[in-house]
């Protein structure tokens, strides 16, 4: 047997599982995307054209202009403070001093945990009777009485966000530190010779080096947070009155709650879709950057 | 006037280095106090910062009367088995592509698994359970396990071959050609220089299997298979979980990937910006 032929059977395990548990599903999955497919009602599963859609744009209780707003709200403000604060607190690690090994521990550790589970500990913080938000408010005499962060509508979004912000900050800050300290030294020397101050040297030397990583991060990680329900889905499940629902705890809720699968499936089409497209503008951008056009 | 400046610069990088850390610990503070609270000071006014006594009541009552010891057990078998697994599955895999002689072949099939790293789990989970549910194949934590498996192969045959790439192959072609096997080149000479790449690998499942929710709820639905995600999940709808039970159980949720970053972190860093950075 040829060694390539051996290193390529190396490589089919991988090949076969991402076939059978990955390929073979998003095609079953747009299929049903087109199905009247309820668990209430196995018996009765036939093609239904573009109905699931229809019913997802026209439904009253979820809003579908609404949700998009959300999902755009959810990703662009969480995307824009998870950016600034993670670069942030890249910059601040960048030099070093006693003990940043273990500060750097202890702020990047949420990357490790649980959206889910770290959700439900913030759903405890923002409680409107017992959480320790209201709580400190009202021993600062703030407020008298809890705010219903996540039963108020006016509030509720905001607060999934937060929470999301606070679980991306990590990923930004690790990557740009990285990058930051790729940048040659002597790149600064030779600003500071010029005169140029810390902010000029920021905008004129750092950003211009680490742009392709902050092109990649920021894209990348657009579309992880698109397709990341765990937090609003411990938090909210998407309440109140919709306010704090996405695309993707939308499909969740289909799921789960009214298990009819014909229209999750739709809209897990509508996700893919966006995806595909999103994916398509990713790798010109990528080609570009690689180009050094960009 | 430079010294102060200088002295108000780092008065202002303290502070603000303060306010990222409190703002990150934040969650675990309370989480923790909250699950050593009794169940009257749970809900009292004014709430309190620190807990009056240490009460383990919450602890108990959770691995007594809500089984988390049962919960903590399947997850820590799915994890610790998927993660092994998926490892051996995807080291293989990444080697492979790594030395195999045709480009175009290699670039094909990571192209193929770059793609399925765009697909999120939980677009999968639907097709998937009818799929199995037609097999009998459902509320079984080995199949479970096996869907996690592919899950996050495709991430580590890229991490992986890239990091076989950087490895010289000069090495093993003096090992072929005195008649080792493809086999015991990866096991006796690749393998043991790769340790800071496995660990990054496997650090990197054993946290993404261990918080997965979606899956586990979808698939396991009686109680003795249930993980720790898909029990939490049910406590929230459990009459007679109050939050300091829910804390407890959510405290047991979170240390383990926590204590694999605190460990892994050099490594898990090291493993996330390979390839983000240009050198």
């Amino acid at each position: 047997m040829s060694r390539n032929l051996k290193l390529f059977i190396m490589v089919l395990p991988t090949i076969i599982l991402l076939v059978i548990f990955t390929y073979i599903p998003i095609g079953q999955e747009i299929q049903i995307a087109f199905e009247n497919y309820n668990l209430y009602n196995l018996s009765n599963i036939y093609f239904n054209g573009f109905d699931n859609f229809i019913d997802i744009f026209t439904s009253v209780d979820f809003n579908f202009a609404q949700i998009v707003l959300n999902t755009v709200i959810w990703v662009v403000v969480s995307l824009v403070f998870q950016f600034t604060l993670g670069f942030g607190l890249a910059l601040l690690l960048k030099k070093p001093f006693k003990g940043r090994g273990i500060y750097s521990g202890l702020v990047f550790y949420p990357w490790a945990v649980s959206g889910f589970a770290i959700g439900l500990v913030w759903a405890w913080i923002f409680n409107g009777q017992f959480g320790l938000i209201n709580g400190i408010l009202m021993r600062l005499g703030i407020i008298n009485q809890g705010i219903g962060f996540l039963s108020d509508p006016h509030f509720a979004l905001a607060s999934v966000i937060v929470v999301n912000i606070w679980y991306g900050i990590p990923f930004f800050a690790i990557m740009l530190l990285a990058a930051l300290q790729s940048v040659p030294e002597e790149l600064y020397e030779a600003a500071k010779i010029d005169g140029a101050g810390r902010f000029r040297r920021l905008v004129n030397v750092t950003i211009p080096y680490i742009r392709p990583t902050i092109a990649s991060t920021i894209l990348l990680r657009t579309m992880w947070i698109l397709n990341f329900p765990d937090i609003i889905y411990a938090m909210t499940n998407g309440g109140p009155a919709n306010s704090t629902n996405t695309l993707a705890n939308y499909m969740i809720i289909k799921m789960y709650s009214f298990y009819n699968y014909g229209q999750a499936a739709a809209i897990g089409f509508i996700i893919m879709s966006i995806l595909m497209i999103y994916a398509i503008i990713y790798l010109s951008i990528f080609s570009r950057l690689e180009r050094g056009i960009i | 006037m430079k010294k102060l400046k200088i002295f108000l610069r780092s008065l202002l990088k303290f502070m603000a280095l303060g306010g990222y850390l409190i703002f990150a610990l934040i969650p675990l503070y309370w989480v923790l106090i909250t699950s050593f609270k009794g169940p009257k000071e749970l809900y009292t006014f004014p709430i309190t910062f620190w807990p009056k006594s240490l009460d383990i009541e919450n602890y108990k009552f959770l691995f007594s009367f809500a089984n988390f010891g049962i919960y903590f057990r399947n997850s820590l078998l799915v994890s610790l088995g998927a993660s092994f697994g998926a490892l051996i599955v995807s080291v293989l895999s990444g080697y492979g592509l790594s030395r195999i002689g045709s480009k175009k072949l290699s670039n094909g099939l990571l192209l193929a698994m770059y793609l399925t790293q765009m697909i999120p789990g939980f677009l999968l989970m639907l097709p998937l359970f009818l799929m199995l549910s037609k097999f009998g194949m459902i509320n079984n934590l080995f199949v479970l396990g096996i869907i996690y498996i592919d899950m996050v192969i495709a991430f580590g045959t890229i991490m992986s071959k890239g990091f076989f790439d950087r490895i010289p192959v000069s090495l093993e072609e003096a090992a072929l050609i005195d008649g080792c096997g493809t086999l015991e080149v990866l096991y006796r000479i690749v393998l043991p220089v790769s340790l800071p790449a496995i660990m990054a690998i496997f650090s990197f499942f054993f946290v993404n299997i261990w918080n997965e929710l979606f899956l586990a709820v979808m698939f396991l639905s009686s109680n003795d298979k249930m993980t720790i995600p898909a029990a939490l999940n049910s406590f929230i709808s459990k009459a007679g979980i109050s939050w300091g039970v829910m804390s407890a159980g959510l405290v047991v949720a979170l240390l383990p990937t926590i204590i694999v970053f605190a460990f892994a972190q050099k490594y898990i860093i090291a493993g996330l910006t390979e390839g983000a950075v240009k050198e």
